[in-house]
């Protein structure tokens, strides 16, 4: 089970996507315009090596938990092959699952290295329009390190 | 040309604490400076330190990470110092990775890059970590030329946009002879590590710094939860002015005592009692802080060798109130047992407590075991440190008094053990000896530099109120010293004692 922290976190960012960025345009590609944002700033700070052990890892646990990824592929940059049509579909009549779960695991990772404040900071960095101060810290509190 | 023509160089602070008065007030802006040292010797963390604490969105810092520890898991660790901000990321500090243009391109791509990110962001920090991998990369390596050339451009572009800039390299004790590189470096920070026997000592050396005099020699540095922290083989006390010399005197708390020194002991000595265990030594020790206290004049008692609640409870035995001024912040007793301590970190904290209290009394009790709570490679170096720490102490006006425990000998009248005598100003000898079948205590002042002493041979007993000098001077004896004296009668003559029982059998 993806911890409903990191989860939460994929899911504002996926929607953030879809709804607040109005250059986002396909709902099929969200996931990717997410990711794909998540990896030109992570490649920047730890390197293409250094991001691509880290999201190599979340998509092998994305995948055991959403079978719609299965056939995901990645690249040695750290770029992921599109979905296929059949996929798509499939995660769609899911209510987008599997993107859920690929974003959350790759948070996840990040999390599990450099802490909630630091990722937070990071996404920050990405996406400079979004708020991240409403998330709920471990404590329960409102987080005080974003914007 | 007047001081008024001159450039004037700002001093950005490192970070560090202990550092900054090392370097000379602070690292020179738009200096460019080179870490080097073995992998483990806190070269990252300094460089961090630095970041961290000159940093602003204004002017940021870039942190260039190359082949080497991975930036996420350097700030996995690097989070867990104090000095870690994280509200600083990323607007005030950007790492950037160039493993990849390293990997696949030249020197001159990541100049390039580099370049490119600067006129970027207009930083006024920017750190390369670590450059010498760059030279290491396993095919198309560059010639030490190319590197050469490559630092020489990067240093002069750096410098031209004003950023102070830091590159890191893991190099052995035995390269910085000859090696071009450090030349271009306007500062070279030389970090080690060395093991000895179980402990490890960790030493910071400035090797060069254009532009102001950093103190010289190896410094002592420690790593701790705050980061680098170093100490200064001048005990943060270059440039301090020493305090002229005063013709006061200050009590011992023992009125016969301070009369055998001619009013008690110069203000500004340092002063050694020695004498075997049981001696009274902390117990005089004890009297003249207490007196102090009672006279206004604060102190600090640094012990080794029992917990400070025990030597406060101890000296309420004699009937001195050591609690009382603890609590009213006139009297602080260091407890300085942990093993491993340098010198210079067991000076920083006491010169701390001298600042923090203003005190004017120290007491170091005792110096045998502060010498065991030094790591064994300053114990080496005891005698010097001890000197240095006795120079930048007095210079100061704190009057010391150490003691030291010798061996006691029948043949010998040994001052102590370390031959630091020479450390000292003046020396209080106190010994056991055999008098009319009791092993009684005396005690002589053997050398003041500060003016007349008596040569009195007293003897003391350690009572309720502590050490009582009492009686005349011991006339009827010779050869007192050697602990075993022989009584002598009014012409010198040497008296044959009878034995109690040919006394008694005769009366």
């Amino acid at each position: 089970m993806v911890p409903l922290k990191t989860r939460d976190l994929a899911q504002r960012l996926l929607t953030y996507e879809t709804t607040g960025d109005k250059t986002s345009v396909s709902t099929e590609s969200t996931v990717l315009h997410v990711y794909e944002k998540l990896r030109y700033h992570l490649c920047a700070l730890a390197g293409v090596a250094g991001f691509h052990s880290l999201a190599s890892r979340a998509l092998t646990l994305a995948k055991t938990k959403a079978p719609s990824l299965s056939a995901m592929q990645m690249a040695a940059d750290g770029s992921l092959h599109q979905l296929g049509d059949a996929e798509l579909e499939s995660d769609k009549h899911q209510g987008g699952e599997g993107q859920v779960v690929l974003v959350s695991e790759l948070l996840g990772q990040l999390h599990a290295f450099i802490g909630e404040a630091l990722t937070l900071r990071l996404l920050q960095d990405a996406w400079p329009n979004a708020v991240f101060d409403d998330c709920d810290s471990r404590d329960g509190e409102k987080h005080e390190r974003t914007r | 040309m007047s001081a008024r023509d001159k450039v004037s160089i700002k001093k950005l602070p490192t970070g560090v604490l202990g550092l900054d008065e090392i370097v000379g007030g602070g690292l020179p802006e738009f200096s460019f400076n080179i870490i080097a040292g073995a992998p483990g010797s806190g070269k990252t963390t300094l460089a961090h330190q630095f970041v961290f604490a000159n940093a602003t969105p204004e002017r940021p810092a870039l942190y260039f990470t190359v082949l080497g520890e991975s930036a996420i898991k350097m700030l996995r660790y690097q989070q867990q110092y104090t000095f870690f901000d994280p509200a600083k990321l990323p607007n005030s500090i950007r790492f950037i990775n160039l493993s990849q243009i390293v990997l696949e391109k030249d020197l001159g791509a990541v100049l390039a890059e580099i370049i490119k990110e600067v006129e970027k962001s207009n930083p006024a920090v920017v750190v390369v970590d670590s450059f010498r991998t760059m030279v290491r990369k396993p095919q198309g390596s560059p010639s030490e030329m190319d590197l050469q050339s490559f630092i020489q451009q990067l240093a002069l572009f750096l410098a031209s946009w004003q950023a102070t800039t830091f590159l890191i390299g893991e190099y052995a004790s035995d390269e910085l002879r000859d090696n071009p590189i450090f030349t271009v470096a306007d500062g070279l920070f030389w970090l080690s590590q060395i093991a000895e026997r179980n402990s490890v000592v960790r030493k910071l050396q400035i090797v060069k710094l254009r532009g102001q005099a950093s103190v010289p020699g190896l410094h002592t540095f420690r790593i701790t939860d705050a980061g680098l922290q170093a100490f200064s083989r001048t005990f943060g006390l270059s440039g301090h002015k020493s305090k002229p010399p005063s013709q006061r005197r200050l009590s011992i708390g023992i009125p016969e005592l301070d009369k055998l020194m001619g009013g008690g002991i110069p203000e500004g000595d340092s002063v050694l009692v020695t004498g075997a265990s049981g001696t009274g030594k902390s117990v005089l020790a004890t009297q003249f802080i207490a007196e102090g206290i009672r006279q206004g004049e604060p102190g600090i008692v640094a012990v080794f060798e029992e917990r400070p609640q025990a030597y406060a409870d101890r000296a309420g035995s004699f009937g001195l109130d050591l609690e009382t001024p603890q609590k009213e912040g006139t009297l602080l007793i260091l407890y300085l047992r942990p093993l491993d301590l340098s010198v210079d970190e067991t000076m920083n904290e006491i010169l701390d407590a001298v600042k923090r209290i203003g005190a004017k009394r120290l007491v170091i009790d005792s110096l045998a075991g502060f010498e065991m709570a030094l790591s064994p490679g300053f114990r080496e170096d005891f005698r010097e440190s001890l000197y240095r720490m006795i120079f930048a102490l007095t210079g100061i006006g704190v009057t010391i008094l150490s003691t030291v425990e010798v061996d006691e000998s029948f043949t010998e009248f040994p001052f102590s053990t370390y031959s630091i005598s020479f450390l000292t100003d003046d020396i209080i000898r106190l010994r056991y000896v055999s008098i009319d079948g009791q092993l009684r205590k005396i005690l002589v002042i053997i050398k003041m530099r500060g003016g007349d002493h008596s040569q009195d041979i007293r003897e003391y007993e350690i009572t309720s109120q502590g050490m009582i000098v009492a009686g005349e001077r011991l006339k009827n004896y010779e050869r007192l010293i050697t602990g075993i004296p022989e009584r002598v009668n009014r012409f010198g003559e040497k008296e044959e004692l009878p034995l109690k029982s040919e006394a008694k059998s005769k009366s």
